[in-house]
């Protein structure tokens, strides 16, 4: 009988004996996963939002004045004297007046009153995609806001601001999950590691009595801890995933979310989270067995 | 590699002017130097305390010697770590006299443990276990709990345990305290039958019915001294 195939039949022994603290530690394992993968998932969707919604990003300068092509030249320099940008559109009153008519569309009739020049000129500045963070933003805004001739500068601050903030909570959120399933997954892995060993310890005294070597004892262990990672990480990631697709079918109709393209995390990610639970789990096993693993 | 004296290829155990002391000041073996051939029988004898028990211990490692030198197949056995010392182990087979039984497992598996870590095939196995129980005539008890079996069931047990991997040196303590005069016979009938077989065995007892009409060495131990070897010529 070869190596492997003793190992494999330990392992089985093991968790027939011990299937009732296996099972919680998988499912520990899963719901751990689960937690983490789930906010890191919503993470890097609100991550994808925050770039869609940036390339729509742009920066409306409100002018005392209407500019001259000279003053426009003067402007449009002292603009790309900051950073390079994408565009620079100069909207002149009329040009607003016409905007607005059109978004009132059916109330246009409110401003049948009103002069065609009575907004103020503008600039609207499309910022390099270069330029995302929100502190970036501000000063851009900031150096705008202090250009001559400016009464104020937009750029929907407020959303923008909470957005970045949310996405900061998230990060956030993730990163404590992330502990979070570092902890269970090693923790929980070397208790029913430590269970284990401390309910077989006759056993592994036996074994050695009679010449088992140390890979012969402790491998099976390894391989536990092994396959508690990959079971328990695979299914909270197909259980996220489930609960992912539920959550599309239920919000596929017309909504604000059906505006983004939520995705799930792509192969090599998935991947990576196995692989790290894998990792954890086998060095909690390991943990146990060098702190309790007489031999 | 390394040159062996020819002595050394027919000599299963060496021991040397050995001492084994306990703390704080237990002295349980003192200056015991004795040399075992290979293919022998060899009997240890002497009251509950001699220094019975302790003996076998340093030949399988379970203890280490507090002076002197053991050497089993030209081995200092405690000097020996990890895998070598695993792969020594494979080749002695102890009968401990707490037996050391699984006993939540079946006898089949209690015996099987000591192929499985040399990697033996399953049907091998399954032969050597089937027959192992009938010649201690414990064939019904296969499927058994070892923890449902009688004291003399469970030694048996042991004994079958320790013989099962044919190794080359069998240590058994006490082999026959719990069991009648046919069960006995059946038991010197094995250990007789393995040392025919090329295997050198050493029996600690103070039973003297397996002893007495004996053609091998008997060695008395007390108070942890060798006092007396009597019988039989080393080969």
């Amino acid at each position: 009988m070869n190596f492997w195939l003793t190992v494999f039949r330990q392992v089985g022994r093991n968790l027939r004996q011990t299937w009732p603290s296996q099972l919680m530690t998988l499912l520990t394992v899963s719901l751990s996963v689960l937690i983490f993968a789930f906010f890191y998932l919503v993470y890097t969707n609100m991550l994808n939002i925050g770039d869609k919604l940036g390339d729509d990003l742009r920066l409306i300068v409100y002018l005392e004045e209407q500019p001259g092509p000279e003053m426009q030249e003067q402007l449009r320099r002292k603009i790309t004297n900051f950073d390079e940008v994408e565009e620079i559109h100069f909207i002149s009153k009329e040009e607003a007046y016409d905007r607005f008519i059109k978004q009132l569309a059916q109330n246009k009739d409110v401003l049948d009153e009103m002069p065609r020049d009575f907004l103020p000129a503008s600039i609207e500045v499309v910022p390099l995609k270069t330029l995302r963070g929100l502190s970036q933003i501000k000063l851009f805004s900031d150096y705008l806001a202090k250009l001559p001739g400016t009464i104020k500068v937009q750029y929907g601050q407020e959303w923008v601001e909470r957005f970045y903030s949310f996405t900061r909570l998230l990060s956030i959120v993730v990163l404590l999950s992330g502990n979070l399933l570092i902890l269970t997954t090693v923790f929980m892995v070397a208790y029913t590691i430590r269970l284990t060993i401390m309910g077989r310890q006759a056993e592994l005294e036996l074994l050695k009595l009679v010449g088992a070597t140390n890979n012969y004892i402790r491998t099976p262990f390894l391989l536990e801890g092994l396959l508690q990672g990959m079971l328990g990480s695979t299914l909270g990631l197909l259980s996220l995933y489930l609960l992912f697709d539920w959550i599309k079918m239920q919000f596929s109709g017309p909504g604000l979310l059906s505006l983004f393209d939520f995705t799930f995390f792509p192969y090599t990610a998935s991947l990576t989270i196995i692989g790290v639970s894998i990792l954890l789990c086998t060095v909690g096993s390991y943990t146990s067995m060098q702190k309790f693993l007489r031999i | 590699m390394t040159m062996q004296h020819p002595e050394s290829e027919t000599v299963m155990i060496e021991m040397i002017k050995v001492s084994k002391s306990y703390p704080p000041d237990v002295s349980a073996l003192s200056d015991i130097s004795v040399t075992i051939d290979r293919g022998e029988m060899f009997f240890l004898i002497g009251m509950s305390g001699a220094g019975k028990t302790t003996l076998l211990k340093l030949l399988c490692s379970m203890e280490t010697p507090s002076n002197g030198l053991i050497e089993v197949a030209g081995n200092p056995i405690h000097k020996l770590k990890g895998t070598t010392l695993a792969r020594m182990r494979q080749r002695i087979g102890v009968a401990y006299q707490d037996f050391k039984l699984l006993t939540d497992r079946t006898a089949a598996e209690n015996i099987a443990i000591s192929m499985e870590v040399s990697y033996k095939k399953p049907q091998i196995i399954r032969k050597r276990v089937v027959d192992l129980l009938e010649q201690l005539d414990l064939s019904d008890k296969h499927n058994t709990i070892t923890g449902e079996l009688s004291r003399g069931e469970q030694q048996r047990v042991t004994l079958a345990r320790a013989v099962a991997n044919s190794p080359a040196l069998i240590l058994v303590d006490e082999p026959t305290g719990n069991l009648d005069a046919t069960t006995t016979e059946r038991v010197m009938k094995l250990l007789n039958k393995c040392n025919s077989a090329g295997a050198t065995i050493v029996i600690a007892t103070h039973d003297d019915s397996i002893y007495k009409d004996t053609t091998h060495r008997v060695m008395e131990l007390r108070k942890g001294r060798i006092h007396t070897v009597s019988g039989g010529i080393r080969t």
